[in-house]
């Protein structure tokens, strides 16, 4: 099951495991009408919810142990399929440890043997990879596959396009309705002859006709001299100095082009232009910050130029978001210093954050207010002066590409609106560094491109920009890449360099991320 | 319903509760700080009231009924003013609780047999102890050898159930019941509802866990812990406070069990209701502690309260614990006087049980 946010997969999930009665229409599920035999199916389903589903002070073994005994799984067979299960996940040595101090690619790997531990017929999985190491993820997947070899049927939400191209069928979810259902072979035909590569010598004027042009829908940049392009119609952009050459539809290009919605229209992003970076605006030297006897971050060191976007890319729990803390001098580090727009982010926090701006993963907008009220009250509270303020709102709007004002409740908006207007509010007082957290978790692949587009032009006028993300896609929308895991920075420069670093040209960010991380490993056994 | 499942249950919830010593801690300390709290702080005795005494007689007489009133521990002697006003001066800026005023005279129309007048001022500013007070004057004047007053009736009074009037012997074994009411409920109020802040919830919806076996495992491990603290304050009760006990031990506590599963059940019918742990906090505190206090009869007797909020009262557990706790340990009554209480208890307990088994339904909101 594909689509973005609030698209009704974790609903239709829980209806197909009994746990949520349907309001209409009929559903049965291993035989079983959910309406009316709702606990024979409970008892037969392993669900697996979004997030952590275990009990945190409770140790692996326990955690099994009590999944066991709650569906009469006989002692018998438990302590073989304990044993398997624990060994397929990678997990024997950690048998007595609590489930809180697993990483979260553990704790997931885990909630997968206590859903399996009574070999159910279906498995349901509520996004089940989101936010987890590369290499956990792909451990995961290995015991779903042996799960599929054994017989059981798997239903899952995801948001990795590669992992709904490694289905049997997929579901295209969007605003509760179902797009498309089938082989995922027969969904990306759906896309062909609108997907291409373009090759150019001249990227920057390449780049700046894509943006301009109407029958673009997104692009990428791959390389240099390559950019792939998705385009709205069947009908050719006429652009000079390229070569066009058809390209495989991916799943992601499927989902885009199915979308109804597809050209809803949004303030084009502004043009970007070809400023070179300027000078250092961040930079950290052996930052550390530890949480009692947990590092969350582990002697970072990186600089920050004007106009350059550092994407920082790791799991869920690898630090980003402390990183990003103490950048906005909202976290003293335990040791390092880092320098932000000239000042301390350490000793002159109020400095520092009158000079930045932040986008926090869950966008902290007054849900109550328009998005205009938003948008004046972080002018006021950064001091911008009475009378700049219209001029002001006015041009973070437009950069943050927010279409009129209706006047209608932040509440309201789609999540895509919400993401924009969170632009805007961060930076309406001009700030020389902005900071993104997460900013396009859950959000369709269309709204995506455009969103990122805008964090582009934001950089093209100056300011230095810091995203964190676990989509590891959206690395090739950055000038350099951070990859942090377990609190460290394990890589961080072009895409590029990093690939021809492991000497994987063209290998994609996540087999570069699953390289840097074995050489991390092989270095730390050594 | 399986046993096996219970117990599995059961198991994990001893084990997350173990693991969270402090809340244990706090479960234990809280019974035991409330008891001592209130223990000491809450009396009805009034003791060494101040007295302002203004003797207009000054005879051997008069001396004689000031030396009555300050010979008992009620009283205490706050200055002999000659002036009235200077007295009741005092008694409005609550130097003074009590005046005794002996008009000129006073011996000498006792001597010759005649009724002779005193006055007696009381603050009324607390209504309860003025009541107390001014019943203690009374009872000062009126046992005063006067000579020609000959009673045709000599009332022999005796106190039953607390013969030295010692407030705290009542106010203990009410306590019991309030403390346990009050406390013991809100461990289990956030036992469900943590469970669905965390998300784990979900497998247990998704499982073949049913309603039942959910509500009594859930429900056991806080049983045992509320029979803990049920021992705790009773220990303390007797050992520190040593409030004589009239009746049996193994009855009050047979009783006390009863009356802990009731209010631990309660805290899960919240827990099953509320969806967040600081609501279910709130709410339990709402439902539990304040009734506990205002409408069991603890403090505020509930014969003396309006029709409606007797009924009120009736439909809170803590006044039938009340009734049981202080009948077995002031009166010594027994099970044969005291099972119509614990009936209620029981029924109430299945009620709240059934209800939260009702509203307990495997579904996603």
């Amino acid at each position: 099951m594909v689509g973005p946010d609030g698209a009704g997969k974790s609903t239709l999930l829980q209806i197909l495991s009994g746990i949520l009665r349907p309001s209409f229409g009929e559903c049965r599920v291993l035989g079983e009408d959910v309406r009316r035999h709702a606990e024979r199916i409970q008892a037969r389903v392993g669900y697996m919810s979004q997030g952590f589903s275990l009990y945190d002070r409770l140790s692996v073994a326990e955690n099994i142990a009590f999944a066991a005994k709650i569906r009469d799984v006989p002692a018998s067979a438990y302590a073989i399929r304990k044993r398997r299960l624990l060994d397929m996940a990678g997990l024997e040595r950690f048998e007595a440890r609590r489930e809180a101090a697993l990483s979260g690619g553990m704790r997931k790997k885990l909630a997968l043997c206590a859903n399996l531990i009574h070999e159910p017929p279906l498995l349901v999985l509520d996004e089940p990879s989101l936010g987890v190491d590369p290499l956990s993820r792909r451990e995961l997947w290995r015991m779903l596959e042996a799960a599929k070899a054994a017989g059981r049927s798997i239903i899952f939400a995801t948001s990795y396009m590669d992992e709904a191209d490694a289905s049997d069928r997929v579901l295209l979810l969007k605003d509760g309705r179902p797009l498309a259902l089938g082989p995922p072979a027969e969904l990306r035909k759906r896309a062909h002859g609108r997907v291409f590569s373009l090759r150019t010598n001249r990227a920057d004027d390449v780049e700046r006709a894509l943006t301009r042009d109407a029958r673009v829908l997104t692009f990428q940049k791959r390389s240099p001299e390559e950019f792939r392009v998705q385009l709205a119609s069947n009908v050719l952009p006429s652009i000079t100095d390229a070569t066009l050459a058809p390209a495989q539809p991916s799943m992601e290009d499927a989902f885009t082009l199915i979308s109804p919605d597809q050209l809803r229209e949004t303030p084009a992003p502004a043009p970007p232009n070809t400023t070179q970076p300027g000078g250092v605006v961040v930079s950290a030297r052996a930052v550390t910050h530890r949480f009692g006897a947990f590092v969350a971050v582990d002697d970072v060191s990186l600089e920050v130029k004007a106009g350059e976007v550092l994407g920082l890319l790791g799991p869920n729990g690898a630090g980003k978001t402390t990183l990003i803390r103490i950048l906005c001098g909202l976290l003293a580090p335990s040791a390092g210093t880092a320098a932000v727009a000239g000042f301390d982010a350490a000793r002159q926090s109020e400095e520092v954050r009158s000079r930045i701006g932040y986008v926090s993963q869950r966008f902290s907008l007054f849900l109550d207010l328009t998005p205009k009220e938003n948008l004046l009250f972080f002018a006021r509270a950064y001091g911008v002066p009475e009378d700049e303020i219209t001029e002001r709102i006015a041009w973070a709007s437009a950069r943050a590409g927010l279409g009129e004002d209706a006047g209608a409740l932040v509440r309201s908006l789609s999540g895509a609106v919400r993401q924009r207007l969170a632009l805007a509010c961060a930076i309406v007082h001009r700030p020389r560094v902005l900071f993104l957290d997460e900013p396009t978790s859950g959000v369709d692949p269309i709204s995506r491109f455009r969103f990122w587009r805008l964090i582009a032009a934001v950089a093209q006028s100056g300011v230095a920009v810091i995203v964190s993300t676990h989509y590891l896609e959206e690395a090739t929308y950055c000038d350099r890449l951070g990859l942090m895991l377990d609190g460290r920075m394990i890589a961080l420069d072009a895409l590029a360099v990093l690939q021809k670093e492991l000497g994987l040209e063209d290998a994609s960010v996540e087999d570069v991320f699953l390289g840097f991380i074995q050489r991390e490993r092989a270095r730390s056994a050594a | 319903m399986k046993l096996s499942r219970i117990s599995a249950f059961a198991h994990k919830e001893t084990l997350e509760i173990v693991r969270d010593p402090i809340t244990v801690w706090i479960a234990l300390a809280m019974p035991l700080v409330m008891l001592f709290l209130f223990g000491f702080a809450l009396s009805f005795d009034v003791k060494d009231a101040p007295l302002m005494i203004v003797d207009h007689d000054r005879s051997a007489q008069s001396r004689a009924l000031s030396n009555q009133f300050l010979n008992t521990s009620y009283f205490a002697f706050a200055g002999a003013p000659e002036d009235e006003r200077v007295a009741e001066h005092a008694l409005m800026e609550g130097r003074a609780r009590a005046i005794l005023s002996i008009p000129p005279g006073f011996g000498r129309r006792l001597a010759r047999g005649e009724t002779a007048p005193v006055q007696f001022v009381v603050d009324g500013t607390y209504g309860a102890t003025a009541a107390i007070v001014s019943a203690y004057g009374r009872a000062i004047i009126y046992a005063f050898p006067s000579g020609a007053l000959e009673l045709p009736i000599e009332p022999q009074v005796r106190v039953w159930h607390n013969p030295q009037l010692e407030s705290r012997n009542f106010i203990i074994p009410g306590l019991f019941a309030v403390i346990l009411m009050a406390l013991s409920p809100l461990l289990t109020a956030l036992a469900v509802a943590r469970e669905k802040e965390l998300g784990t919830i979900a497998q247990i919806y998704a499982s073949p866990l049913t309603r039942w076996e959910f509500i009594l495992g859930k429900l056991f491990p806080y049983v045992v812990i509320a029979a803990l603290q049920l021992t705790l304050v009773l220990a303390a009760g007797f050992l520190w406070f040593k409030i004589p006990m009239r009746g049996s031990f193994p009855l009050l506590m047979g009783l006390g069990l009863i009356y802990v599963i009731c209010t631990v059940s309660i805290g899960l019918l919240v827990s099953m209701i509320v969806r967040t742990q600081v609501a279910a906090m709130l709410v339990a505190i709402i439902i539990t502690l304040m009734p506990a206090f205002l409408f069991s009869g603890f403090v505020y007797p509930i014969f003396t309260m309006p029709e409606f909020f007797q009924g009120y009262s009736a439909r809170i557990p803590t006044m039938y614990f009340v009734n049981i706790s202080r009948g077995v340990v002031m009166r010594g009554a027994g099970l044969e006087e005291l099972w119509g209480n614990a009936l209620v208890l029981i029924v109430y307990t299945a009620v709240v049980l059934f209800l939260a088994a009702w509203l307990f339904k495997k579904r996603i909101a």
